[in-house]
C-alpha cells in the first residue's frame, strides 16, 4: 500500500480522534467538572443504568478507535516494536481504568475519583504524544516520497 | 484498515462479501443521519440558524452549548468511524492519488469544520451554522458516493 496516503489516512484520523477527545474533555468540563467534589457528586448518584448509557457508547467508540490508532503505529519504522506494544498497553489500560472507577465511585468508593482524573489526564496525554509520534512520521513519510 | 485492505478482495469471497455488506449498510446509515438531522434541524440553513441561534421573533430558543457540544461529540463518533471504514478501503483503488488524497482532504476538512462551525455560531452567527450545515451534506454525500463507488469495483472484480 502506498505509504503517503496511508500516512495521510494516519494523519488525518489522529486530529479527528484528538478533536473528539477535546469535545469530550470540553463536555466532561461542562458537564461534570475537574474537581474530585464534582466528580464524586456526579457519579455517587447515579444509577447502574444512567452508569451504562454513557458507558456503553464510549466502549464501543473508544476501543474502536484505540485499536485504529495502534494498528496505525504498526507502520511506522522510526519508532522499536517496545515502544509500540507499551503505547498499545498503556493506552487501553489508561482507557479501561478511566472507564471502570465510574462503576466503582457509583459503588461508595470516593476515592476512585482520583483514579478517574489521573486516568482520564493520562489517557489523553498519551493519546496526544501517540498523535505527534504518527505526525513526525508522516511528515519524514511526505518527504521521502 | 490493514487486515481489511492486506489481501486483494477478489481472491476471498467471504471478505468479499462482508465488505460488499458493510459498504451498503455504510450508505444506508448515512442516509438515515440526514434524514434524522433534517428532521430534528430541518433542512435548509434557514431551518438550521432558527434551530441553532434561536429566532426572538418566532420565540424560539437557542440550543445552549452543552447541548451542541454533546450533539457534535456523538455525531462525531459515528462519522469518523464511518470515514475511516471506507477511506482504508479507497486507497486500495485503482483511482489517481490524486482523487484519493482528494477524498481524504475533503473528507477530512469537512470532519472538521461540521463541529467547529456549531460550536462556533456563537462567534460566527448564522455564518458558522451554514459552513457546518455546508459540511455535514458534503462528507454524507461523500461517503455515500465513495461507498457506491467502492461497491462497483468489488462488483467487477477491479479490487
Amino acid at each position: 500500500m502506498n505509504t503517503r496516503l496511508l500516512s495521510f489516512l494516519a494523519l488525518g484520523f489522529s486530529a479527528l480522534t484528538i478533536l473528539q477527545a477535546l469535545l469530550g474533555t470540553l463536555l466532561f468540563y461542562h458537564t461534570i467538572g475537574f474537581s474530585l467534589d464534582a466528580i464524586n457528586n456526579y457519579y455517587a448518584p447515579k444509577s447502574l443504568h444512567g452508569l451504562l448509557e454513557v458507558l456503553l457508547p464510549h466502549t464501543l467508540f473508544i476501543s474502536i478507535a484505540l485499536m485504529a490508532i495502534t494498528h496505525f503505529l504498526s507502520f511506522i519504522q522510526t519508532i522499536s516494536e517496545n515502544t509500540k506494544r507499551i503505547a498499545t498497553h498503556t493506552l487501553f489500560l489508561l482507557f479501561v481504568l478511566d472507564q471502570s472507577s465510574v462503576l466503582l465511585i457509583a459503588s461508595g468508593f470516593e476515592i476512585f475519583a482520583i483514579v478517574k482524573l489521573f486516568a482520564s489526564t493520562m489517557f489523553q496525554i498519551s493519546l496526544s504524544l501517540v498523535w505527534i509520534v504518527m505526525f513526525k512520521h508522516t511528515l519524514k513519510a511526505v518527504e521521502k516520497n | 484498515m490493514k487486515f481489511i485492505a492486506g489481501k486483494k478482495l477478489s481472491d476471498n469471497k467471504t471478505l468479499r462479501a462482508t465488505i460488499l455488506w458493510m459498504l451498503f449498510a455504510l450508505i444506508v446509515a448515512m442516509s438515515l443521519s440526514i434524514v434524522t438531522k433534517g428532521i430534528e434541524f430541518g433542512f435548509a440553513p434557514d431551518e438550521w440558524i432558527k434551530r441553532v441561534i434561536g429566532n426572538e421573533a418566532e420565540f424560539i430558543e437557542p440550543l445552549g452549548f452543552k447541548d451542541l457540544l454533546l450533539g457534535v461529540h456523538t455525531d462525531l463518533f459515528g462519522l469518523i468511524i464511518t470515514f475511516i471504514m471506507i477511506a482504508s478501503l479507497y486507497t486500495r483503488t485503482a483511482h489517481s492519488e490524486v482523487v484519493k488524497i482528494g477524498y481524504m482532504i475533503l473528507s477530512i476538512a469537512t470532519l472538521l469544520i461540521y463541529p467547529i462551525g456549531l460550536l462556533l455560531s456563537g462567534m460566527l452567527g448564522g455564518t458558522g451554522v451554514v459552513l457546518s450545515l455546508g459540511a455535514f451534506t458534503i462528507f454524507h454525500l461523500l461517503a455515500i458516493i465513495a461507498s457506491l463507488d467502492l461497491i462497483i469495483a468489488i462488483m467487477r472484480k477491479r479490487y
